[in-house]
């Protein structure tokens, strides 16, 4: 059902909308690709199963911002950011970090390869389970091997190792993979900007904006840029007052405003503690209701001890170190929401020291019951042994 | 799955008439947003004949002009008109026909405008027409240079990777914020009827005011700026006094509604207080009120949420108390079309 | 069969001042006219039983009298409440019936003024419309006076309805008036300044939303200011609750079968949903109307409490001049019928004896000990197994039968 209505709607879609936003030939700037849905250009978030995640456009369509909250004390958004931001270095996009010193420029996972060259040996050993790839496929991607890996596939991208070499000629990758453990070493990577908060008397807000807004519009028409901004509101790095909804609300409406402005050319980024600001209170909705996409990641509560326990080398199924909720896509929501089939379903996230992985959940079978665990593991995701070298 | 027409039969009705100085109130969720009921509102206004969107944008025999104008505080001119263009509605054209008017809330509404000629007061001009003649006026040092630096925004606006674009076609009007509490709002009320003004070439033209979630505005300011509900409406009132009738979009979450309780004097924040006041006001006063929810047992495969329409606590004349009240759920098709239908129909 | 008035009655909020409390302001004091004789004493929800088994006699009476009250208070007749409060929710707004208050004025040629803090156009059967969008209150005050001169004449006071759409954003506003006294600003209207003016009986009748949050910062400023909601319950001399009927019924027949009651609209405190008032509800049929439940203030300080209710006004013409309020308990949806109940049992076989035995006969089988039990306490042989009989009320004493 969900497979014929999409091909169908496709169609029209195609047909009824001449590109009208797309002014660039979006295949010339690397890192950036036009949307399987319609064709609006994309760029990775750094995790292709969050790509897959975002409305059939397998990618963050330019022009939007992602708003990741965390419940709890984890990090697990964060390091969804520095994918981002690590993925906005390789494709030599221009990252801006708001309110981060400059040791988080740090911090930024090393490069170990394009997405496509993991899925690769992914799919190798998998190669007994062909139809439920292609099916897969068609459902618009579950996890890694989903669009983007297919459509990162379709276009000839060597898949062999030795790519720690991110200036080997080679077509450009849609997203790369990226190893937490070890430290992103770049050309470009100083060409990350840290914007500090100045203190001011009222706002804070605006002294950044104006960076932003001259920064882009002093660069190059073919810049992309990347707006990472870490921990909205956190009182380590904000100033007590801006969160007072006359300065946060009018900063995300303006650099609403400033993506509105340069369609085609800036994405953002936002996480943000929901353990400081409750969903439940007005100022966090507002917050939700001024970004295209919004994403909750409610880690459980034991999975920081299964972190240090498992260890990246067992060969058990990881377990979901916590759900993951979608209460906005970008696009998708815009236009109405609540079509997509990716909507509704209970979406679970393993953090590795590899990747990013979101999956549909599931209660895992009762305990001991080994055997149904090893079926459910193997059907549902690549075991983790899997991805080993 | 066929193509749905560009107003769904079961809502015609209620899309089309406005009676008169009415005020349609429509309510979204995070999740379930209004933007497609507001084109829907735009393409029943806009196209004359519903059945034949294609063309259908000719002047109606009658002389009696439809003509909006749309006001937008969240979303920008580009997402608008490329929604539209999927309905058959070209609002560049319609703009420079002078029967449709976009006032932008969103690109300079906090931030300083910079003098770099797509902000001139010159381009305030109800159509685009003559601010198409106007535009040698951008290099014009009319306008103080500001403390950014300007020069290389030229190149990239016209730049063809999606640069702000100096002569935005149907752009009306900028909104910018300055000020505090009243000074503020009536300056942004006079722009709104400036625009409003200009366009009202005939004494009979009805002009529908569409404001897309106002409600911003006063979450946005607040107290501090001495700008609360009953000034937020009285704002929306003066604005009504202008035109024919007015849709109006605001939030209608959960925690913008039920944290502040009208009764006891729990804790509850400003914002919270403030939108319930003003949403709920607002609810008194309208004729009907369409609210947008997403579904209670959680996403469907076939069901993008559910719509309620229910009467306001608005003064109105008999006619309207025939209003049917009705609950209908709606389906988005990834074309744009929209399906509505009843609950157990398909 | 016994009618238990009161406790079917639907709560009544428990925030509100007891109105057999409320002192009268000496503003609304001085306009009220004397009590009338013939009124009869109120009918409190709260009987104690023995009231409530005469309910049929009862019920007659209120009918009579309360049904009296609200057409004085609704047709403005004696001035028998200076100031009347509509609260109202978006559940049921209060225009039907400020509608209602303007149609029977225009019968009774009484001037009204409307002061508009809500409503854009000049509604039907309004002589002044007044906006007070963006006006201070004493320019309110102002216009309302200059609104009306009465003419002067020697013959009866002049009548005039002064309405007030919503008063939520005057309390409300951002930036207030210093100088702004509720009590004050109320009582301007119906005791005019200036004592030589010829006088007018006005009555003032004002909607507040209830379910509009007030707002934090009049707290704020002097934390020991009574609400504004309590100053205009204490002050109103009438207080008009709006509900809707159909809810009122669902509610009903909810606590009938002892479920919760169920909630509508905000209370609902569902993501999305303002208004949860639809034209079809499940199970209330066309259960059209607006359910009034007033409390007023009687001049000798006692309280009177009673629902009613208003038919739309779709079901009668606008000249109409008979009273369509009915008792909220007379009415065949809230109070079904005795008639349903007894045919319930007829469902019993049908036989030439009674077989059935009211609850009373019931009672009175339990309570009978048997000659058995008494023998087994025998006091001596022979002493046991009398008969033992306690006369009812209902037993005829016989000397003769007793000797046999």
């Amino acid at each position: 059902m969900s497979f014929r209505k999409r091909n169908i709607s496709l169609g029209t879609d195609r047909s009824a909308v001449p590109n009208a936003t797309q002014t660039a030939p979006p295949e010339v700037t690397p890192g950036i690709r036009p949307s399987p849905d319609d064709g609006r250009p994309t760029t990775s978030t750094g995790a292709p199963s969050l790509d897959n995640l975002l409305a059939g456009h397998a990618g963050l369509p330019m022009g939007k911002s992602l708003l990741i909250e965390e419940n709890g004390t984890t990090d697990f958004a964060g390091a969804l950011l520095r994918y981002y931001a690590a993925e906005g270095i390789v494709q030599e996009q221009k990252v801006h970090v708001v309110a981060m010193p400059e040791q988080w420029g740090r911090s930024l996972p090393g490069l170990i390869g394009t997405a496509e060259s993991l899925d690769e040996k992914r799919s190798d050993r998998r190669k007994d389970e062909r139809m439920k790839i292609a099916w897969r496929y068609e459902r618009l991607g579950e996890f890694g091997a989903g669009v983007a890996g297919a459509r990162g596939a379709a276009a000839p991208s060597p898949s062999n190792a030795g790519e720690q070499d991110p200036n080997a000629k080679q077509p450009p990758a849609f997203c790369h993979a990226f190893d937490l453990t070890k430290r992103l070493a770049h050309p470009s990577i100083t060409n990350m900007t840290f914007i500090p908060f100045i203190p001011a008397k009222d706002s804070p807000f605006p002294a950044i904006l104006n960076r932003l807004e001259t920064a882009i519009s002093s660069s190059a028409a073919n810049t992309i840029h990347r707006i990472v901004i870490p921990s909205l509101l956190n009182p380590t790095l904000y100033p007590p007052e801006s969160c007072r909804p006359e300065y946060v609300l009018q900063f995300l409406h303006s650099l609403k405003a400033l993506l509105n402005a340069y369609p085609a050319r800036v994405t953002a980024m936002i996480t943000f503690p929901l353990c400081l600001y409750p969903r439940s209170s007005g100022l966090v909705r507002w917050i939700e209701l001024l970004n295209d996409g919004v994403i909750e990641l409610c880690p459980f509560p034991h999975s920081a001890d299964n972190l240090t326990t498992s260890g990246a080398a067992t060969s058990q199924e990881e377990p979901p170190q916590g759900m993951l909720k979608t209460h906005r896509l970008p696009i998708l929501h815009e236009r109405g929401g609540g079509s997509d089939q990716n909507v509704g379903e209970d979406w679970a996230f393993t953090l590795s020291r590899r990747r990013f992985e979101i999956k549909p959940f599931s209660l895992p079978p009762a305990e001991g019951d080994t055997e149904a665990q090893d079926t459910a593991a193997s059907s549902g995701m690549p075991k983790k042994s899997d991805l080993e070298f | 799955m066929p193509s749905q027409p560009p107003l769904p039969p079961l809502l015609a009705p209620y899309l089309s008439t406005q009676p008169e100085s009415s005020l349609t109130l429509v309510s979204s969720i995070l999740g379930a947003t209004s933007n497609w009921l507001v084109l829907r509102f735009l393409h029943a206004a806009l196209s004359n004949s519903s059945n034949n969107a294609s063309i259908g944008l000719e002047d109606s025999p009658d002389g009696k002009k439809k003509k909006v104008v749309f006001v937008s505080f969240l979303r920008g001119w580009e997402f608008w008109k490329a929604e539209a263009k999927r309905l058959g509605l070209d609002l560049t054209r319609l703009a420079g026909k002078q029967q449709f008017a976009y006032v932008d809330g969103l690109s300079e509404l906090f931030t300083t405008p910079k003098p770099t000629g797509n902000t001139l007061p010159t381009l305030s001009t109800g159509s685009p027409a003559p601010a198409r003649t106007t535009l040698p006026l951008r290099s014009q040092p009319g306008a103080v240079p500001g403390r950014t630096p300007a020069p290389a925004s030229s190149p990239i606006g016209q730049g063809s990777t999606g640069g702000p674009s100096i002569s935005e076609p149907g752009i009306a009007k900028k909104l910018n914020f300055a000020g505090q509490g009243l000074t503020a709002l009536d300056k942004l009320e006079r722009d709104i009827s400036t625009v409003i003004a200009k366009f009202k070439t005939a004494e009979d033209d009805e002009i529908l005011l569409i404001i897309d979630q106002p409600d911003f505005l006063l979450a946005s300011t607040g107290p501090s700026y001495a700008i609360g509900a009953t000034e937020m409406m009285d704002w929306v009132t003066g604005l009504q006094q202008a035109v024919h009738a007015t849709v109006l979009t605001l939030a209608a979450d959960s925690p913008l509604l039920h944290n502040a309780p009208a009764a006891s004097n729990q804790m509850a924040t400003p914002v919270e207080s403030e939108h319930a006041a003003f949403a709920i006001g607002l609810a008194h006063r309208a004729q009907s009120v369409m609210q947008l929810r997403t579904l209670e047992t959680g996403a469907a495969r076939d069901v993008s949420g559910v719509l309620r329409i229910s009467r306001g606590g608005g003064w109105s004349t008999g006619a309207e108390e025939n209003l049917d009240e009705k609950e209908l759920l709606f389906y988005i098709q990834r074309d744009g079309g929209v399906r509505v239908f009843g609950r157990g129909e398909s | 069969m016994e009618r238990e008035i009161g406790s079917t009655m639907p709560q009544s909020r428990s925030s509100r001042p007891d109105p057999s409390s409320l002192k009268a302001h000496e503003i609304f004091a001085a306009q009220s006219t004397p009590l009338h004789p013939h009124l009869p004493a109120t009918s409190h929800p709260h009987q104690s039983r023995a009231e409530r088994a005469m309910a049929p006699i009862n019920l007659s009476h209120r009918r009579t009298h309360n049904l009296l009250l609200i057409s004085k208070l609704l047709n403005l007749r004696d001035t028998a409440s200076p100031f009347t409060l509509l609260l109202d929710s978006l559940e049921q707004p209060a225009t039907p019936l400020l509608k209602e208050y303007i149609r029977r004025a225009k019968l009774s040629k009484v001037h009204v003024t409307l002061i508009s803090f809500e409503t854009l156009r000049k509604p039907d059967g309004v002589d002044a419309f007044i906006s007070a969008r963006r006006k201070s209150p004493a320019d309110i005050m102002s216009e309302v006076a200059s609104a009306y001169q009465p003419a002067k004449t020697n013959g009866p006071p002049q009548r005039r309805l002064i309405l007030i759409d919503a008063i939520n954003p005057l309390l409300s506003s951002k930036n207030p008036d210093p100088t702004f006294q509720l009590a004050s600003f109320l009582g301007s209207f119906i005791t005019p300044r200036d004592p030589t003016a010829p006088k007018a009986d006005a009555s003032l009748v004002v909607a507040y939303h209830t379910d509009v949050p007030g707002l934090l910062h009049q707290q704020s400023q002097n934390p020991y200011k009574p609400a504004h909601l309590s100053i205009l319950t204490y002050l109103a001399t009438s207080i008009i609750t709006l509900h809707s009927f159909s809810h009122i019924l669902a509610q009903k027949a909810a606590r009938d079968r002892s479920l919760v009651a169920p909630v509508f609209g905000l209370d609902e405190e569902q993501d999305g949903v303002i208004l949860g008032r639809l034209d079809k509800l499940t199970g209330t049929g066309a259960a059209e109307g607006i359910v009034l439940e007033l409390e007023h203030r009687r001049k000798s300080g006692r309280g009177v409490l009673e629902w009613y209710l208003l038919p739309p006004a779709s079901r009668y013409a606008a000249s109409h001049v008979k009273e369509v309020v009915t008792l909220l308990d007379d009415n065949v949806l809230y109070n079904p019928p005795v008639e349903l109940d007894s045919r319930a049992e007829d469902e019993e076989p049908k036989s030439t004896f009674e077989l059935g035995l009211t609850d009373r006969q019931r009672r009175d089988r339990e309570g009978v000990v048997l000659p058995y039990f008494d023998a087994q306490y025998g006091d001596g042989p022979g002493e046991g197994g009398r008969i033992l009989y306690d006369m009812g009320e209902e037993d005829d004493f016989d000397e003769e039968e007793d000797e046999i």
